[in-house]
């Protein structure tokens, strides 16, 4: 999704006053999926838009979103895809990255 | 300005084409800080969200300018005499400016590439019957004017591509020389043409701009993969642009493996493409 919709889609969020969280990847070590400032949205149901890299990492960071969206707390979450090289999936980066999670309300 | 108003005047920003980054505070000691925002437009002009008192404002903007002026989007950390304040700094470039001169055969699939490419698109021709939207759906900006009065108001910057491809040879040079006799330099000009006839062109060029070094002109056009139907010509066009967009040679990805493959691999190269 180009930058403008995405940021379309955060003033739609605001302007409707749903629920969700915004993570965005602000560092990166090694060897990462994504680089820093790739962002994805997350809902209170799971669904997301947009991707920090997909994999089990993402699955980390949809969980913590969900954390953030209750507490209203904003968070630093570092993900780490050192460990388990070569996981089921084929994952096949081995970096580390620092995701901000955020409220949206 | 609260967070809503932030994003409009981002949204606006980024419609407008204009140089903005956006910083958000990550990491700070004071809870209620984290997930502060502030727009930077120039070392002089920020709009923070309210919530963030000016003396702060002022050194994560001091903090950030650098990374503002390099168009670079990381992280940093502010130190000083109380908790230290990490920030993201990210930047919204503008897309690329591709200006085609030039509403011909060429021009088209040309103009089809830069919209899947992400370039934003004008194209200029002084004939009214060819410099049509209808001709050019996907481009965001067709006009119809000389080249003449086009390319002597146009803004240009290290953004700006400008392709010529003319239906003469005589409105390529023009414009070229026109294009030259500016201050702002775009940062490639890529001209059509034969090489018989464009070494004609650089005799004219050198004794016109004595004291020019045409490292940003392009001409004969493209990299060399043989094309020769507007399409295919497009393609070398194309890749030759995002080659200096991109600051790479244009050469085959194979052919420092290739030796390598000959020579033995002596030492384990690094994952890196």
């Amino acid at each position: 999704m180009k930058e403008i919709e995405f940021i379309q889609t955060l003033q739609n969020i605001f302007f409707t006053g749903e629920h969700a969280a915004l993570a965005t990847i602000v560092r990166t070590r090694g060897s990462t999926p994504r680089k820093a400032g790739s962002k994805m949205i997350i809902y209170p149901s799971g669904r997301i838009i947009g991707t920090v890299g997909g994999g089990c990492g993402e699955g980390e960071v949809i969980e913590k979103a969900l954390k953030v969206i209750n507490t209203g707390q904003p968070v630093t979450h570092e993900v780490d895809l050192t460990t388990g090289l070569l996981y089921e999936d084929g994952g096949i980066c081995g970096g580390i990255m620092d995701v901000f999670i955020e409220p949206l309300l | 300005m609260n967070k809503q108003e932030l994003y409009q005047e981002l949204s606006a920003a980024i419609t407008k084409r204009k140089h903005v980054s956006l910083v958000t505070i990550t990491r700070a000691a004071r809870k209620e800080m984290i997930g502060k925002r502030m727009l930077l437009f120039s070392q002089e002009e920020i709009y923070p969200e309210t919530g963030i008192d000016r003396t702060l404002v002022l050194k994560l903007a001091e903090l950030c300018f650098p990374f503002f002026r390099e168009q670079i989007t990381r992280s940093a950390v502010l130190y000083g005499k109380d908790d230290p304040i990490t920030v993201f700094h990210e930047v919204f470039a503008p897309p690329p400016h591709l200006i085609i001169a030039g509403a011909g055969h060429v021009a088209e699939p040309v103009a089809h590439m830069a919209k899947m490419l992400r370039f934003y698109t004008t194209v200029v021709d002084d004939r009214p019957e060819f410099a049509r939207q209808g001709r050019f759906p996907s481009s965001d900006d067709v006009r119809c004017q000389s080249f003449h009065s086009y390319f002597q108001s146009v803004p240009l910057n290290e953004f700006t591509y400008v392709l010529l491809v003319t239906r003469g040879h005589q409105f390529d040079v023009l414009s070229l020389q026109q294009l030259l006799s500016r201050n702002e330099k775009p940062a490639y000009i890529g001209m059509i043409g034969s090489r018989r006839r464009i070494a004609g062109v650089f005799e004219q060029l050198r004794t016109d701009f004595p004291d020019e070094s045409f490292s940003h002109l392009y001409t004969p056009v493209g990299l060399d993969i043989g094309a020769e139907t507007p399409e295919e010509i497009a393609v070398s066009i194309f890749a030759e642009i995002l080659a200096v967009k991109n600051r790479k040679s244009g050469a085959p990805l194979s052919s420092t493996i290739r030796e390598l493959a000959k020579t033995g691999f002596h030492e384990r190269r690094k994952r890196k493409r």
